[in-house]
């Protein structure tokens, strides 16, 4: 990683965290589709970093959410569930890829289809964890269901849209 | 023993997840522990900041709805007011004002879409009309006093008479000096109007409140005209010559209310005919 990958990395990391914490938080479509731009944090981090690394910075990101949405340890849920599935989802989708060279998670390198199965998966997991957490138990399965199905639409489509916009 | 570090060292990203999972699950089940509450929740200081400041930067966007209801807040807490006013004068015990008596004021916010304070006649222009309920004659003050009366309607638009008009006369009342009198505008200076006919017997006090007195058909008693400013005296004249300062700023008046009383044509009627027995 070049000290330059680094800081951009940095940057992209308080920008997605601003953007959650300030304007994404008062976003809700319908009362179903909610907006959790800031997995973009952890989805985009370099393949490079130490899982270790990665879940600490998942755990830090997720209570600095929580934080705001004054709900103390429901993201950071979430989202270190999400860090630690990454790897695995990594090594399923871009098996090829990984071995061959070194992979960025943008939307430049990967393309639209490949970014947009990667991130959906991720989103979808950290949704699932989120939203199921948040109902504490599955008496209210079907809204929750659709919460889910709804948000990671959302979630997912908002970040492939930001993508457009920034050059990594 | 040595088994057990290398287990630990090829298994430190599960082992560290678990932690971090069951940490998260501790603050969500025990959700009034320590750190819930005094840290990380949005009274934080670092926090609350940053949302204030985010804040601040909304409420530019919606300051226009929220005027407006504030407006239209003002409006029913006015007509509470006066209906609790004119209930209970301050009268003999005896007196006991009927409902309808005190519930004869109606209010209506409209907004001000043109307005001049320059001219030797003033005149002042608000988006409601007929199709709202407004008639030639009913009163209009703003949040911070009298503004004047209404001259002429068509369905969506008012012609209002500021009392920064040269012909436009309104029975005051002082508050402290406890007389009545009457407010002229001289046309000079659309901040100040003068208060006429008050007897020279009465001491008048600098800065006494002067309010609309209750003889007359338009407005509720008691809104505030202004307060003196000026106490000037020609000898050999019978009345004291009063300056007021206006307490209606007319540079900026956005919203007003226009008054209905909906007694006023029974009393009109009942007056007229002893005019015409006489």
């Amino acid at each position: 990683m070049t000290l330059r990958e680094i800081s951009s990395t940095i940057l992209l990391f308080v920008f997605y965290l601003t953007l959650q914490i300030l304007i994404v938080r008062n976003l809700v479509l319908f009362d179903y589709g909610f907006c959790f731009l800031y997995v973009a944090c952890i989805l985009l981090l370099p393949n490079e970093l130490s899982q270790t690394v990665v879940l600490l910075i998942a755990f830090a990101t997720g209570v600095i959410v929580d934080t705001f949405y004054n709900t103390l340890g429901m993201h950071a849920a979430a989202t270190v569930l999400m860090a630690y599935v990454r790897p695995l989802v990594v090594r399923v989708q871009m098996a090829q890829r990984i071995q061959e060279a070194r992979v960025m998670f943008t939307l430049r390198e990967l393309g639209f289809a490949e970014f947009f199965r990667y991130v959906i998966v991720l989103v979808f997991i950290h949704h699932s964890a989120l939203f199921l957490i948040e109902a504490g138990s599955f008496n209210l399965l079907v809204p929750s269901l659709f919460r889910i199905g709804a948000s990671a639409l959302f979630t997912t489509l908002s970040i492939v849209m930001i993508q457009f916009f920034t050059r990594n | 023993m040595e088994q057990l570090f290398a287990f630990i060292a090829q298994s430190r990203n599960f082992i560290l997840f678990v932690l971090l999972e069951v940490l998260c699950f501790y603050f969500i089940v025990n959700t009034n522990n320590y750190w819930s509450a005094s840290f990380f929740n949005t009274s934080n200081r670092y926090a609350a900041q940053m949302l204030a400041w985010s804040n601040a930067a909304q409420e530019y966007t919606n300051l226009r709805e929220v005027n407006a209801d504030l407006a239209s807040e003002n409006k029913q807490l006015r007509q509470q007011l006066t209906r609790l006013q004119e209930g209970s004068p301050s009268a003999p015990a005896a007196y006991r004002a009927d409902s309808t008596f005190a519930n004869r004021f109606k209010f209506t916010v409209a907004k001000v879409i043109n307005n001049t304070t320059t001219l030797a006649n003033n005149y002042l222009t608000i988006d409601k009309g007929t199709a709202d309920g407004i008639r030639p004659g009913m009163g209009v003050i703003s949040p911070t006093g009298i503004v004047g009366s209404v001259k002429s309607c068509n369905e969506h638009f008012s012609v209002i008479t500021s009392i920064l008009h040269s012909r436009f006369t309104v029975s005051a009342s002082l508050v402290k000096a406890n007389e009545i009198g009457t407010v002229k505008w001289m046309g000079e200076d659309p901040t100040r109007m003068s208060l006429l006919e008050i007897p020279r017997y009465k001491p008048v006090a600098i800065n006494d409140s002067v309010v609309i007195s209750n003889r007359n058909r338009v407005f509720p008693a008691g809104i505030l005209i202004g307060r003196v400013r000026t106490i000037g005296n020609q000898p050999n004249q019978p009345f004291h010559e009063l300056t007021i300062d206006l307490s209606t700023n007319f540079g900026s008046l956005s919203f007003v209310y226009v008054v209905d009383n909906q007694l006023r044509a029974q009393q009109e009627q009942v007056e007229q005919q002893v005019d015409s027995e006489r």
